[in-house]
């Protein structure tokens, strides 16, 4: 088991928790992930790892309230513990001088790119993070982010902050730069992703996506996780979860993706009580 | 490209199996895998032993036998294009392989086709007949590896 | 065999109780019940005990067979469990998932008459008998040798290992990725053939002779075996035969098309099939075919007629060369699942959503012998058909999983990315590393794993008694 050190809502629906999980803390790696379950009866989910201590053996993961899990460990309070945290899985992202690296997040994507702005940052690299959101009480960590960064850039939806719009405002936002990007990396929601890539598609950067497909097992043994990738299929569990955002096709990982849409609603609107119910039903046939 | 002798033919022939040489030689540098870059190494130099025959039979030393039919198990027919990349695996491998084998035998018979020379169609037939046996030998391998269960 | 020897033997195998078909497509539950007593006792009269027996070398895992199967008849079933056990820490499992009738029972001296001595229904009887005993008879575990063995896969491979070792005094942890020990046993083998129960308790068992469980850890991500090195003395890998193979056929990532390890995982593993009881999603399909032949194959059609689709096995051969179980096919035709022999899938045509909604596939006939003597599959040139569906399962296969392999410098990984081990000790090419089980040999049985188990244990104790 598991223990919950921390567990606190950050911004509206945006959740923080901090996991005793000494083992993944030692080993953990920008851009990696962890596959938890919330209890017994649960879905493994993954989650990507927004930062880790390997002295006190924590790592902690921020995500976004959106289904029956990801409900579920937001309510979690510390001394609480899960079933499962297994990791760090994936592959790490690629850290290396690369000259100018651009930062583009939002979402639960602002969390998991803050170890990597940090390694670049100390790997030498000039980082400009690009913060996107509907709003801006939406954001956080910024402290954090200015901490490694040598400039942030904010996108609003309502233009409460930073540049009115949203990832369709990124050419002329580098642009305006006035200096040469040598990468990108985005992470964030799948349409944060995908219109990112499409924008800088023509400015012909690199641009590095970190890929959320559904996943069960996350070690390479079910193939649910597939993604085509310059018209290779890939694993994104074992081959990723970073890609060339240039490469993927969207389309197909945004069909995939709702696979299970219709049953994910099911347990949403079971209650607690009635569940318990059922469950005690089962044990007496 | 002139094939108008049967010399000319197996010259051809040869510098083909040279090509397919270095093409696996190629993918077997750029393999993530070890295991992987050992198996299209294999291939690599199943070619230059098709080349050394050919060879052989170019100088006189050896003739060409006409075999019997060969069987055409159609196994790589209806499976994708292979795209290539660092991570293939062995099973990858031979599908590539028997596409290339498959590419080669229809290379030779359209060839054989197109001359109405008896002697030069019948050395072009007999050299898409030796690329149909290579194809069998690399969907054998594939059906007793991975189509253990179907 | 004479007709008065006919008359003096009982070569009447005893029946095994089965849910009948039109009840047990609809439930989870196992489909054979087991022996009662009587008939166990029975069946186990009829052995004549050879003086030498032939059944013993055919088990991979050495049970003493005629040994304990006359203790059954002399009802003594504790002396029968101690005989059992000694041999094999899994027997609950062994005898529902081994395939006897290749094994002990085709070479029983009856089985020319079809009277062979029903083993595996006599192991599973006495497992199953042990297990309803209040107190478990604990085996004698030699004094501490001071020694630490990491044992990477809590599968059948592994878990045999972790038996023999702990009782020959030895420290054993065993590192499981997934969040339950038992590998297929528990994420591959479905609930009606292997109740999951069944695998928690055998597992237990392993906890109880002082074995250290680690789940939800992956070996090669977590820590790699040269890590684990630095701590332990020798490491066994049995970390099975994980990575699905697709048909690599037009289609293939849209949505309905399943790995075979996919679907049986939600269902196994994360009990999907109590959906929303339990909360990993599993589709009501109408409609499921799965394309391949063996155990596999069969486990996921029988799985799909139970959650109430029309399930359909399409398989590239002919009846007779099915490599699944007889027994499971029986099961499975009896059940009502429907087979396409000499039906291979062209491709997977969707919807404008991204859904599978048939599949194309081309007849087979069988053509000329081979080498061999086998006739190979040939397509028939314009036989396409169409099959109208909503889900497909691709049951054609595994290979190992690289990640061990890319992880451990000095491993040998042969052509099919299996590791590379010495056939009867299991050693690699790395000092200190065994391996053995599925991830050596590729996807088999689990009793194969379970024998290559104990050799490599038997190994491990000999390098580890030369320390």
């Amino acid at each position: 088991m598991f223990r919950v050190i921390a567990s606190k809502m950050i911004v509206p629906n945006m959740h923080l928790l901090t996991l005793a999980a000494p083992a993944v803390a030692r080993e953990a790696k920008p851009g990696q992930f962890v596959i938890l379950r919330a209890e017994e009866e649960g879905e493994r989910v993954p989650l990507s790892l927004s930062d880790w201590d390997a002295q006190s053996g924590t790592i902690t993961v921020v995500f976004m309230s959106i289904g029956s899990t990801t409900g579920r460990l937001a309510l979690l309070a510390p001394g609480a513990s899960i079933p499962t945290v297994v990791g760090p899985l994936g592959n790490a992202t690629e850290i290396e001088n690369y000259g100018t690296v651009v930062c583009v997040c939002g979402c639960y994507g602002i969390g998991s790119i803050f170890p990597i702005a940090r390694a670049l940052k100390r790997k030498g690299n000039r980082v400009i993070t690009i913060m996107e959101a509907r709003s801006s009480y939406l954001f956080y960590w910024e402290e954090r982010l200015e901490a490694v960064s040598d400039k942030i850039i904010h996108i609003t939806r309502d233009g409460t902050k930073g540049h009115r719009g949203h990832a369709g405002r990124l050419p002329e936002i580098l642009r305006g730069l006035e200096e040469p990007v040598d990468r990108i990396i985005v992470n964030g929601c799948t349409f944060l992703m995908k219109r990112t890539s499409d924008e800088t598609r023509p400015l012909g950067v690199k641009t590095m996506v970190s890929l959320n497909p559904i996943m069960i097992d996350g070690t390479g043994m079910c193939g649910v996780c597939r993604v085509t990738v310059g018209s290779v299929t890939r694993f994104a569990c074992v081959h990723g979860p970073d890609f060339d955002g240039h490469q993927v096709d969207w389309e197909e990982l945004l069909q995939r993706r709702k696979t299970y849409m219709p049953e994910e609603v099911v347990p949403l609107r079971t209650s607690r009580c009635e569940e318990r119910h059922l469950r005690s039903q089962e044990g007496k046939s | 490209m002139n094939l108008n002798s049967v010399s000319q033919i197996l010259d051809f022939a040869i510098e083909k199996e040279e090509e397919a040489a270095q093409f696996y030689r190629d993918l077997a540098a750029k393999m993530g895998q070890q295991h992987v870059g050992e198996v299209f190494e294999s291939f690599a130099r199943e070619e230059l032993e098709h080349k050394a025959k050919l060879l052989a039979v170019r100088h006189g030393n050896m003739t060409l036998i006409d075999s019997q039919r060969v069987t055409n198990l159609k196994i790589g027919d209806h499976l994708v294009e292979i795209v290539l990349s660092p991570d293939l695996e062995y099973k990858q491998a031979l599908i590539i392989a028997m596409k290339a084998e498959k590419a080669a035998f229809r290379l030779y018979q359209d060839l054989a086709s197109s001359t109405d020379d008896a002697n030069l169609k019948g050395i072009l037939l007999t050299l898409a007949k030796e690329e149909a046996r290579h194809k069998l030998r690399f969907e054998i391998e594939y059906e007793e590896n991975f189509l253990r269960e179907n | 065999m004479s007709e008065s020897e006919k008359k003096k033997y009982d070569l009447r195998r005893r029946e095994m109780p089965k849910q009948p078909p039109e009840v047990r497509r609809y439930n989870f539950s196992e489909v054979a019940l087991g022996y009662s007593v009587e008939s166990a006792v029975e069946e186990a009269k009829r052995c004549i005990q050879c003086k030498k027996p032939l059944c013993i070398p055919m088990c991979p895992v050495e049970i003493n067979i005629p040994a304990f199967i006359k203790s059954i008849a002399e009802r003594d079933f504790v002396g029968a469990v101690r005989i059992l056990k000694d041999k094999n820490c899994l027997p609950a499992v062994c005898g529902r998932v081994c395939p006897q009738e290749e094994q002990c029972e085709k070479t029983c001296i009856f089985h020319k008459k079809g009277g062979q001595i029903a083993i595996g229904r006599l192991e599973r009887f006495l497992a199953d008998w042990e297990a309803q005993q209040r107190e478990l008879e604990m085996p004698e575990i030699l004094p501490s040798s001071g020694r630490k063995i990491a044992v990477v896969g809590g599968g059948p491979a592994g878990l045999t290992v972790a038996g023999d070792l702990i009782k020959l005094g030895h420290k054993v942890t065993v590192f499981e990725a997934l969040h339950r020990m038992g590998g297929v046993l528990i994420y591959g083998i479905p609930e009606f053939r292997l109740p999951k129960v069944i695998v928690t308790r055998e597992v237990e068992y392993l906890r109880k002779l002082g074995v250290e469980l680690v789940t939800d850890f992956v070996v090669g991500k977590t820590r790699t075996i040269d890590s684990i090195l630095e701590e332990f003395d020798a490491v066994f890998v049995g970390s099975g035969a994980g990575l699905p193979w697709f048909m690599e056929i037009p289609g293939e990532n849209l949505n309905g098309v399943y790995s075979a390890n996919e679907y049986l995982t939600r269902l196994n593993l994360m009990k999907g099939f109590l959906f929303p009881k339990y909360h990993t999603p599993v589709k009501s399909h109408l409609r499921v075919a799965v394309v391949g032949g063996g155990n596999v194959a069969m486990d996921c059609a029988r799985s799909a007629l139970r959650l109430g689709a029309e399930s359909r096995i399409i398989y590239r051969r002919s009846r007779e060369e099915l490599p699944a179980r007889l027994e499971e096919v029986e099961n499975a035709e009896e059940e009502g699942v429907i087979f396409d022999f000499l039906t291979l899938p062209l491709r997977y045509i969707g919807d404008e959503n991204g859904w599978v909604k048939a599949i194309e596939c081309q007849k087979m006939e069988l053509g000329e012998p081979d080498a061999s003597g086998r006739r190979k599959p040939i397509p028939i040139e314009g036989s396409e058909v169409t099959y109208p569906l909503d889900a497909v399962v691709c049951a054609i296969g595994n290979s190992p999983n690289p990640l061990i392999g890319a992880t451990t410098p000095g491993l040998k990984i042969g052509k099919k990315g299996n590791i590379e081990a010495d056939e009867k000790t299991g050693a690699t090419s790395r000092e200190k590393v065994w391996a053995g089980g599925d991830v050596v040999t590729g996807a088999a049985t689990v009793i194969l794993a379970m024998g290559a188990g104990r050799f490599a244990a038997r190994s491990i104790h000999e390098y580890l008694c030369s320390l």
